[in-house]
């Protein structure tokens, strides 16, 4: 037999319903969460930032001028325009801006080279920066460089000192 | 016999249900943070503005004035699609002009979204004098806004100095002709094609800037010399029998957005046929406006010429030909380009 007992808790239960699932809709469409797939946007941003800097170091200013990365890793690990003076150029260029610069930037340059044995070499371009650990979360940009048949001052001697070759300039580039 | 209650119900509760499930693709959206869209958007605004010479290519977007800006598709500020990061002065001069493009035209040219977003670009130049210059257009910023920066450089137009040279210093002239100064663009020279285009003059894109110091070429700089008439003359060597033919030109209507020609230094420009005296400079910007009439391909040779007439006297020694090349291009200035989209 139907009587109106029956018939209230329905409506109770029916508007109980509508509002748990509007509840749970509203709390999880407002919620933003940063998955572990996000964190590659400011990885994306940094990487395309260094090899914009390195692509503009290696631009002559004028037509038969020279590229200042190329005139850099000539120097090797030399003190004046060398490997240093490539990491402080390149951080410069990192860090400009329109406002106040980007000032916690940090940078490391290294140098691979094909040995005369054949094997592939890495090698410290600028002095190591003492506050890097290893656990930094870096990005890793690279150039390639034709040098002349000179070795750079500084570099090991398993480097080819009898031909031109190509060089693997690569920045890893961190926020400290 | 079935209840009343539970056909209610059950009507009910399959409702609910399919709204449930429609409700289901709108529930996952919110697990992407907004971050990621104004990121996207950025970058891809900021790759269109460093790495494409926009549309149209010929005659550039930047020559469009406001009544024909609709007619501009697209606005990169690369010299060429060859050339990323190296942008042109002339474009991003006329990108961040006050006034001339609405926050509209920027969302519906740069920026390409489905929603309109607001923006703020700005570009810092760093110039090899050690100034900076700050270019910059869009709303302030607020919190939480998706961003990119890009380091480029800039091309800007060279201009010819031309100061006293021997070769233009003809002593040995005859004074019933007049003296005749030359400015010749070579264009097979200037559009080059193993020149990359970061290099490069193209005078249907560049200013032609001429600044010609007339010190040591005047007989008596008391009197001066006077500038009758300066006119545009073109040859096509691949054709038979080339040979230099007068450009039609509004040789006698002043107008800047064609090109202007200043006598010693003076604030009023001057028409090209001037008849006035010159006792210490002349300097012409020809601008690309104008040599677009000009009609002009890579094989074209364009004089500029500059005649004194003083006859039955002569005034000035100055005559010859000079040769517009690419040395008198500036280096490129260094800068940083950001765009911040939210």
């Amino acid at each position: 037999m139907v009587n109106d007992a029956g018939q209230l808790y329905t409506m109770e239960g029916i508007a109980a319903g509508v509002i748990m699932l509007l509840t749970a809709y509203i709390v999880v469409s407002t919620t933003s969460v940063y998955t572990a797939g996000d964190t590659h946007i400011p990885d994306m941003q940094l990487e395309q930032l260094g090899s914009d800097v390195l692509a503009m170091m290696d631009t002559p200013d004028t037509n038969r001028g020279t590229s200042e990365l190329v005139g850099f890793v000539k120097n090797g690990t030399r003190v004046m325009m060398g490997g240093n003076t490539l990491r402080d150029r390149f951080l410069a260029g990192c860090k400009m801006r329109s406002g106040d610069p980007d000032d916690n930037l940090r940078a490391q340059v290294y140098l691979s080279y094909r040995t005369t044995g054949g094997s592939v070499n890495t090698t410290p371009l600028s002095s190591p920066d003492p506050e890097f650990t290893g656990r930094e979360n870096t990005v890793r940009v690279t150039r390639w460089v034709q040098l002349p048949t000179e070795k750079p001052p500084g570099i090991p001697i398993d480097m080819s000192n009898t031909r031109s070759k190509a060089v693997l300039v690569e920045v890893l580039l961190w926020r400290a | 016999m079935l209840s009343l209650d539970f056909l209610v119900g059950f009507t009910i509760f399959m409702l609910a249900l399919i709204m449930v499930v429609s409700m289901v693709p709108g529930l996952l959206a919110g697990l992407e943070s907004s971050g990621i869209d104004y990121d996207a958007v950025a970058y891809r605004t900021g790759v269109i503005l460093v790495e494409d010479p926009g549309w149209p290519v010929y005659p550039p977007w930047e020559m469009n004035d406001p009544d024909h800006k609709d007619e501009i598709q697209r606005m990169g500020l690369a010299v060429s699609k060859e050339t990323p990061n190296i942008l042109l002065s002339a474009k991003v001069e006329r990108f961040f002009e006050a006034g001339f493009f609405a926050p509209e035209d920027y969302r519906s040219k740069a920026i390409f979204g489905d929603i309109p977003y607001s923006y703020n670009f700005s570009l810092n130049i760093s110039n090899p004098d050690g100034s900076y210059e700050l270019n910059q257009t869009g709303d302030p910023l607020p919190p939480g806004y998706g961003y990119i920066r890009r380091v480029v450089k800039i091309k800007e137009p060279g201009v010819a100095e031309i100061g006293y040279d021997d070769d233009y210093n003809d002593t040995t002239l005859n004074p019933s002709i007049p003296p005749m100064f030359t400015v010749r663009l070579n264009f097979s020279q200037l559009l080059n094609q193993s020149v990359s285009a970061a290099y490069r003059i193209d005078p249907r894109t560049d200013p032609v800037t001429v600044n010609i110091n007339m010190t040591g070429y005047l007989i008596d700089s008391n009197t001066g010399a006077t500038l009758q008439n300066v006119t545009f003359w073109k040859m096509d060597p691949t054709r038979p029998n080339p040979r230099f033919t007068r450009i039609p030109f509004s040789y006698d209507t002043t107008d800047p957005d064609l090109y202007t020609l200043r006598i010693d230094g003076t604030q009023t420009p001057h028409s090209l046929k001037p008849d006035v005296p010159v006792n210490s400079n002349i300097s012409l910007v020809l601008n690309p406006a104008a040599t677009s009439l000009f009609t002009l391909d890579q094989n074209s040779i364009l004089d500029i010429r500059f005649v004194f007439d003083d006859s039955p006297d002569q005034r000035t020694t100055l005559n010859g030909t000079y040769d517009y090349d690419d040395d008198i291009l500036p280096v490129l200035s260094t800068g940083v380009l950001e765009v911040a989209i939210w």
